[in-house]
């Protein structure tokens, strides 16, 4: 079901804003691993405390920092995982298919004997193969750093089930934006769905941060879903996860059933 | 045996757009020109048969796969040209083809390089840096590359300069000789008479008659543009009786003549000409002279 000279242009296309996302992210894991340090980890928190609470829980650096994985998860996953990787998939998803519709060159790829599913299926595979390797390659770096740095102090299996949670929003986020390349025939409205409703999600998040009065925003975001401070515990976070899973696969099936189904312009 | 048949086919897109109850039949081997003005509803026809509208009512085959539901089995014997010249960023001309040939399970590639060298086509440059005419030989060389059974060419010629635009031709006839079915449109009456054995004129998303070619050519007027040397012989030959329509102005004299032109070319004998011209004829010509359709309600469009 999948076209492999297709998947081959799509790779083409797209690896270097992955390898851009990829470095950045190189760039940003091992100054914040390098900057844990176990003796310091107080006075860190007692120089947190001195600045206005809301900024620094917007920030998402709110819970209370003990070792290694909670150092991670705050600096870490708390706002920069949401932020980095979902500048690729806003990106990817519309050029998969919104953007060949948009510019015409769809017309081209129909016009060989390939079926639109099967078109539609090998971007989504693209998608979803490369925000995997994003991860994959965030979660063992990240692992190799912290055993260099600090070796043996890194709750390796938290770590991981942190990064699977990681995955499993970038699965519905990117079913979000992939629905909405497949849903319009325009390259703007595509983002504007497609790049909105991330965008949103992650504002809600940072205004439902700040304090209890704004609380209630965090139930607009997806982003409720994956919440590192519970993760990092072991417990509760099978329910948010199954969800994400859910909403993943119903976004991805729906693009690809609208993708079959609808009139093309070109 | 019929390759492509449409059967009431009706894409209403509201305010008299779209297509409407549209049925006709390309037999094979047949070159069909598909002659209207723009936002006549040719593309919109093409689009049906490409499989990606669905109409409201109605439908579309070609070798009677249905173009819809079956698309992508209609397309192994198929070559598509669009209106639109878009491509894949980034490639070369030559990046764009191989590709292509990839998505078609295409092994050989012989006839794409004859094509190539046929129409002088630069493959090396990349594709965002052609030029309008580079870019239609490119689409025109990835339609015929894989030597499909049927054709469905949206405008052509249109981007090309006359020269390529007689290579062209050649292209047609030959492929047609091979037995190819083709259905090519245009709003430009004297490409497709260069090359169609057959002519379905579409007008605001009705087709208004289909007609071989050759009664086509009978019927049709020519105008002729006839310098005299003086304004009192165009005068003169204006007097003279047996012509639908002429129109004189200085020393030159504008006929029109149906048909057979040896009583015009005697009658000039009689004068000293000092030059004379045909004026092509645009679509709009055409329909007044073949339905007597009043300008107004189309000639906006053109």
């Amino acid at each position: 079901m999948l076209s492999k000279p297709l998947l081959k242009a799509t790779i083409k296309q797209n690896y270097i804003v992955l390898l851009i996302i990829i470095g950045v992210l190189m760039i940003y894991m091992p100054t914040i691993v390098s900057m844990y340090d176990p003796k310091t980890q107080e006075s860190l928190n007692e120089m947190l405390k001195m600045m206005p609470k809301e900024v620094i829980s917007a920030m998402g650096f709110s819970s209370p920092v003990s070792d290694l994985l909670s150092f991670i998860a705050t600096y870490f996953y708390g706002f920069l995982i949401l932020l980095l990787p979902m500048i690729y998939t806003i990106i990817v998803a519309n050029r998969t298919i919104a953007s060949h519709v948009d510019k015409g060159s769809m017309a081209y790829l129909l016009s060989t004997p390939n079926t639109r599913a099967k078109i539609a299926c090998t971007q989504a595979f693209y998608l979803l193969t490369s925000i995997t390797l994003l991860i994959t390659f965030v979660t063992l770096s990240g692992i190799s750093m912290c055993q260099i740095l600090f070796p043996g102090d890194l709750n390796i299996k938290g770590f991981i089930l942190l990064n699977l949670g990681a995955l499993l929003l970038y699965y519905a986020l990117t079913g979000i934006g992939f629905f909405a390349s497949c849903f319009f025939n325009d390259t703007k409205n595509s983002l504007a769905l497609g790049a909105g409703l991330p965008v949103a999600f992650l504002l809600f998040q940072m205004v439902s941060d700040i304090g209890d009065a704004t609380k209630f925003f965090k139930y607009l975001s997806l982003y409720t879903l994956f919440d590192p401070a519970t993760i990092i515990t072991g417990e509760g976070y099978a329910v948010s996860y199954l969800v994400l899973v859910v909403i993943g696969v119903v976004m991805y099936t729906a693009g690809i059933l609208s993708f079959h189904k609808k009139d093309l312009t070109l | 045996m019929s390759v492509i048949e449409i059967n009431g086919l009706t894409k209403d897109y509201g305010n008299h757009k779209g297509i409407f109850n549209l049925s006709f039949q390309v037999q094979e081997g047949e070159v069909f020109g598909y002659l209207g003005p723009n936002g006549a509803g040719k593309t919109t026809t093409i689009r049906h048969l490409m499989g990606f509208l669905t109409a409201d009512k109605g439908k579309a085959s070609i070798l009677g796969k249905d173009c819809r539901s079956e698309s992508a089995s209609v397309m192994k014997e198929l070559g598509y040209l669009p209106a639109e010249m878009a491509f894949f960023d980034g490639m070369s001309g030559m990046d764009f083809l191989k590709f292509m040939g990839e998505m078609r399970d295409m092994s050989n590639t012989a006839y794409r390089d004859a094509l190539i060298k046929k129409f002088e086509l630069d493959t090396r440059g990349r594709i965002r840096k052609m030029s309008k005419g580079m870019k239609q030989k490119l689409g025109i060389v990835c339609a015929f590359m894989h030597d499909p059974k049927v054709l469905l060419l949206d405008e052509p010629t249109s981007g090309l300069d006359p020269l390529m635009q007689k290579l062209f031709a050649e292209l047609i006839l030959e492929e047609r000789s091979k037995g190819k079915t083709i259905l090519m449109s245009s709003h430009s009456f004297e490409e497709i008479e260069r090359t169609c054995d057959r002519v379905g004129i579409i007008r605001q998303g009705e087709l208004v008659a289909t007609e071989n070619i050759h009664d086509l050519k009978e019927k049709r007027r020519k105008i002729y543009l006839i310098t005299f040397d003086s304004p009192a012989s165009a005068v003169e030959f204006a007097k003279k009786d047996g012509y639908d329509k002429v129109t004189v102005s200085g020393a030159t004299a504008k006929v029109c003549i149906l048909g057979n032109v040896s009583s015009f070319v005697h009658e000039l004998g009689k004068y000293n000409v000092l030059d004379l011209d045909t004026e092509s004829c645009n679509l709009e010509d055409v329909f007044m002279q073949y339905y007597g359709v009043s300008n107004g309600n189309h000639s906006n469009k053109n």
